[in-house]
């Protein structure tokens, strides 16, 4: 048996290329292969045709997706899922819905009368961060002005869904997440989704309170991990958001209340958040 | 949950395998809308917590395996051999520098019997399992590694009567 090499069939060379052998099994054909310089050369060239596959095919996972693809039944700013448009988008809204609930309205809101494409090119040219913590701040602040305008109850989480959404966001973030009650403060929880971030998907929870003022927290789970930071605020016209990072989750919470108030009810929402991962 | 968004995070695959089995723009992107209005339709049949891919490939399969069905059974016979398709198929390359032989592969993997074709892209392009692709394609893991291994072995060869010399002329 020595001398001989065990046989080894066709199945098993594809299995070898597709790393589906065993550890003893492979070492068999990998025997058979030194001995045998036929069998190399094919397995090289079925190694050669899967990165030719990627070669030749996976640019077209960076094709912008072309708008027939997007599932579209409902219209609206949902289904922008590109980053870039959606800040476009945003931008325009800041206008366009003219969502200013609190007074904060900061230096960058230009004056209405430039219209939406100078705002846009604000947003734009405005000095970007390497920072990757407050490049999650402002797409924080830009999903809060994208779904705030959805004053109804959002199709996520209907009555008595919001266990299953809870589990559905755990098992996409790869923790338990359970949503801070904020009642003290005066918001109900309203609804969630989960958004598509570069770091890692984001889980969004809305809240609302009796005003009809909105509140959103998103908790992201980022690749890298960190040290916990402190409260850091970003704003954004007038959506003010208070953001830290925890570890390997970051957090933010936007609303276009008063900094006050929203700075208590960070304190709030980190408390809860902090004993729900002790406990 | 809305399953549109988690759909969305899928489309850039669907894509790109849609396009390696049929090879051509819009008639792959036309399998990925058909795929996605499929399972839209019929969210309630998608058991939370399961493997969304593997449900979205499968009805891919489906669908692509309906079409290949009825563009039979039209019985339009088009060559495979016929050179002029061949050309016209591979235009669309000439801004790439690429090899000979990776633009060949288009015109490679379309002489592959479609369930072989399948297969050989889900495991090679997808690099899924074979168990994976059992469950994809609804057939036993047994019928994948045969499908595989003679829809490989073929490849190779076509791609092999393919290097440069033989009679496939290099597309500007």
């Amino acid at each position: 048996m020595n001398d001989q090499p065990v046989s080894i069939n066709e199945e098993d060379l594809h299995a070898y290329v597709d790393g589906a052998l065993s550890e003893e099994r492979r070492a068999q054909v990998e025997q058979a292969l030194e001995q045998n310089p036929a069998l190399a050369a094919k397995v090289s060239d079925y190694f050669s045709l899967n990165s030719m596959f990627h070669e030749r095919y996976d640019r077209v996972l960076n094709e912008p997706v072309p708008a027939r693809l997007r599932p579209r039944k409902e219209r609206n700013w949902r289904d922008a899922m590109n980053w870039p448009q959606f800040a476009g988008m945003a931008a325009a809204l800041v206008l366009g819905v003219g969502i200013g609930v609190g007074t904060n309205m900061g230096r960058g809101v230009p004056d209405s009368g430039t219209g939406m494409a100078s705002t846009t090119q604000s947003s734009d040219t405005r000095p970007v961060s390497a920072d990757s913590t407050e490049m999650f701040a402002r797409r924080v602040a830009i999903a809060h002005v994208v779904y705030m305008p959805q004053v109804g109850r959002p199709a996520e989480m209907g009555q008595g869904h919001e266990e299953d959404f809870v589990r559905f966001l755990s098992n996409k973030l790869g923790t338990d997440v359970h949503p801070p009650m904020l009642t003290k403060s005066g918001f109900q929880l309203d609804g969630g989704r989960m958004l598509p971030g570069k770091d890692g998907p984001m889980a969004q929870f809305m809240y609302r309170n009796a005003d009809g003022e909105r509140l959103t927290l998103v908790i992201s789970h980022r690749k890298a991990s960190s040290n916990t930071t402190a409260f850091k605020l970003y704003q954004d016209g007038p959506v003010n958001v208070f953001y830290w990072v925890d570890g390997n989750f970051g957090y933010a919470v936007s609303a276009g209340i008063d900094r006050n108030v929203m700075l208590q009810i960070a304190h709030d929402v980190y408390a809860q958040l902090t004993s729900a991962t002790a406990g | 949950m809305d399953i549109r968004d988690e759909l969305m995070e899928h489309v850039p695959r669907l894509r790109r395998y849609a396009r390696a089995l049929v090879n051509n723009r819009d008639l792959s992107d036309d399998l990925v809308q058909d795929t996605l209005e499929r399972a839209l339709s019929r969210t309630e049949k998608f058991k939370a917590g399961s493997d969304l891919r593997a449900w979205l490939f499968t009805i891919m399969h489906n669908v692509f395996i309906n079409q290949v069905r009825k563009a039979s059974s039209k019985a339009v016979h088009v060559s495979v051999d016929d050179e002029s398709i061949v050309e016209t198929e591979f235009a669309v390359a000439a801004a790439h520098t690429q090899s000979l032989e990776v633009r060949d592969l288009d015109y490679a993997l379309q002489r592959l019997p479609a369930e072989q074709r399948e297969v050989v892209l889900l495991v090679g392009l997808e690099e899924m399992s074979y168990t994976e692709v059992a469950l994809a394609l609804e057939i036993p893991v047994g019928t994948v590694m045969s499908r595989l291994s003679r829809g490989r072995e073929r490849l190779r060869a076509l791609m092999a009567g393919a290097q440069p010399g033989a009679k496939l002329q290099v597309v500007r």
